[in-house]
């Protein structure tokens, strides 16, 4: 197979991801003109119009920044509040709120996994044909789903857009027996969870390496999703309100969403990133699957995000059982969320959604919120998107073009990039 | 005892007359419903409504559907007296509707309730909120012929 000296993709609107962004390769003569995502979804603005609300509010109106991390969004948004104006949680609202944000992990990463990764390796267009093809890995998606979604409403009172989640803890506690049912589910999803893992590690995952930094949150006595400390894989520590230490925002001409680097030209965030770093604190079973999936620390293949993916499903089902017997062991009773100690304040809070590392800042003046910046991780991870697709192409390009175009595409995907989430208003200044 | 009946309204509320079956269940639920039913607005459910039917022994779905009629004008029927042409855009989950569900049911051998549909005819499905004149209109009758419908299965006997 010769090399292709001259190529032109150009995959308008990439299927399978969510948002809306174009893959444009130009190859001439054997040289590489142009290989870059160009993220082309409108800004969203939710900084600007947060601005004048009062605080009770905020992480109502940022949950809307997405309909899959949703409770990611709000978490990561009542943190923020909870260090500006001075809240501290009770133990019972911590767990709480750390088992609503398991049950979107694996919401989340069961999409992404099932419906959004797995048809390329099936060869299919969409998750829909497996109605014939193989309805039971059709009907095991939806089951988990279904867990996962009522695991989220159980604590935050909806499956999106936890209404029951504010600042100081939550609306509403479960009742015990709820908890013990829920339990119930999640021990027997773990037949599910074995059939994922070994669904998953029979995917041919295209062989691929570039070393990069990865970044996420690390905490000492867990496998970090809400809050702790910044880390990065080159070895960097930050406490969180100093992110922007990290992340240096800058635009880019051909893409609606910002980029970011630190140590390197880019760094990666993400189920990968956490797994690189974090890896000792998974659960033994999740340290069992990464085994059976043939991943291990450190993997510089961004393809295996969707493993790593995986791996936290399984993490999260076995942790979600054991906060549960935490929360009842210590019984559990209904709280009202904690008061604010103050009406004025800056704080910053980050937790790791399914994507990666969010962080959300507000400055807030008698209870209105007067500033507020979010940085997303999907934006994050566009530089190292693009890193990776320029040096992936010149090992491919000896392919037929039609497996060019869909190896690019799975590359893109393997991010699990939500570009709705990652597309910014742009702060213009007229000279 | 669990409750014998479940009543789905499904459509977007943003999408015109897509909403009518949210607005019925809205209107049963004002109204109070016989004991042992439950009415949900199943809202663009898709795939999930397989998991949301599982263990009910009747349900009444409520949907906008092109039946060949005038909008506002609907029709009761059962399963097995419709054929279900499924959507032409298959690509999308977002698209996957009632025949898609049935579909799977069948496939994995999972058992439904006794379904009772009722198709409305729309008559727009733009984006915008509100039903149009003549669907809205037609709110009430549908409604009432829902509530009967419930009334005669839940004293029906098994």
């Amino acid at each position: 197979m010769t090399k292709t000296t001259n190529l032109n993709v150009n995959v308008h609107h990439l299927t399978r991801v969510e948002g809306h962004g174009n893959i444009v390769v130009d190859v001439q003569n054997g040289e590489i003109k142009k290989c870059q995502f160009e993220v082309v979804e409108a800004p969203r603005f939710f900084e600007a119009f947060v601005r004048g609300r009062p605080y009770t509010e905020i992480n109502h109106i940022t949950s809307r920044i997405c309909g899959i991390c949703s409770v990611g969004h709000s978490t990561t948004s009542v943190e923020a509040t909870e260090k500006a104006l001075g809240v501290e949680l009770t133990e019972q609202a911590m767990l709480l709120r750390k088992l609503n944000f398991h049950g979107e992990m694996i919401d989340s990463h069961v999409l992404h996994t099932y419906y959004l990764v797995a048809p390329d390796f099936l060869g299919i267009d969409s998750v829909i044909p497996l109605l014939e093809m193989n309805p039971d890995v059709l009907m095991r998606a939806l089951r988990i789903k279904k867990l996962s979604g009522d695991l989220c409403a159980m604590i935050g009172g909806r499956h999106t857009h936890p209404c029951a989640l504010v600042v100081g803890g939550f609306t509403r506690t479960p009742t015990e027996r709820e908890l013990r049912d829920m339990q119930d589910r999640l021990v027997a999803a773990r037949e599910d969870m074995d059939a994922t893992v070994a669904l998953f590690s029979t995917l041919p995952w295209p062989e691929f390496s570039r070393e990069t930094e990865y970044v996420s949150l690390r905490k000492a006595d867990e496998y970090a999703f809400v809050g702790g400390e910044v880390v990065t894989s080159d070895g960097f520590t930050y406490p969180i309100a100093d992110y922007k230490k990290v992340t240096n925002e800058w635009c880019v001409p051909f893409s609606t969403a910002k980029w970011t680097k630190h140590n390197r030209e880019s760094y990666m965030v993400g189920a990968l990133a956490r797994f690189n770093n974090n890896y000792e604190q998974l659960h033994p079973k999740a340290k069992e699957a990464a085994k059976k999936l043939g991943l291990e620390p450190v993997c510089y293949n961004s393809f295996l995000n969707s493993a790593a993916q995986v791996v936290e499903m399984v993490h999260c089902v076995e942790d979600g059982i054991e906060i549960i017997d935490a929360l009842l062991s210590k019984g559990v009773t209904p709280e009202d969320p904690a008061p604010v100690n103050r009406t004025s304040g800056e704080g910053a809070g980050s937790c790791d959604v399914p994507r990666g590392i969010l962080f959300h800042h507000y400055v807030y003046e008698d209870g209105i919120c007067r500033e507020a910046n979010c940085i997303i991780p999907t934006n994050q991870n566009w530089a190292n998107v693009n890193a990776d697709l320029k040096a992936f192409l010149p090992q491919i390009l000896d392919k037929p073009e039609d497996e060019i175009r869909h190896l690019l595409e799975m590359l893109v995907r393997a991010y699990d990039p939500c570009i709705s989430c990652s597309t910014h208003t742009l702060r213009v200044e007229l000279v | 005892m669990s409750p014998s009946v479940l009543v789905l309204g499904l459509g977007n509320p943003l999408r015109g007359d897509d909403g009518i079956g949210p607005r019925v269940i809205e209107a049963l639920n004002r109204r109070g419903l016989p004991e042992g039913t439950t009415a949900l607005d199943a809202g663009t459910g898709g795939l999930d409504l397989l998991q949301i039917l599982g263990g009910w022994e009747r349900a009444v779905i409520v949907d906008a559907s092109d039946i060949g009629r005038e909008p506002g004008q609907f029709v009761r029927f059962t399963p097995d007296e419709a054929r279900f042409v499924g959507s032409e855009d298959m690509t999308s989950l977002h698209n996957a509707g009632l025949a898609e569900v049935l579909a799977l049911a069948d496939a994995v051998g999972q058992p439904l309730p006794e379904l009772v549909i009722f198709g409305v005819q729309p008559g727009k499905i733009d984006w915008g909120e509100g039903l149009s004149p003549t669907v809205e209109a037609a709110l009430p009758s549908l409604a009432y012929a829902v509530l009967e419908e419930i009334n005669k299965l839940v004293t029906r006997d098994t």
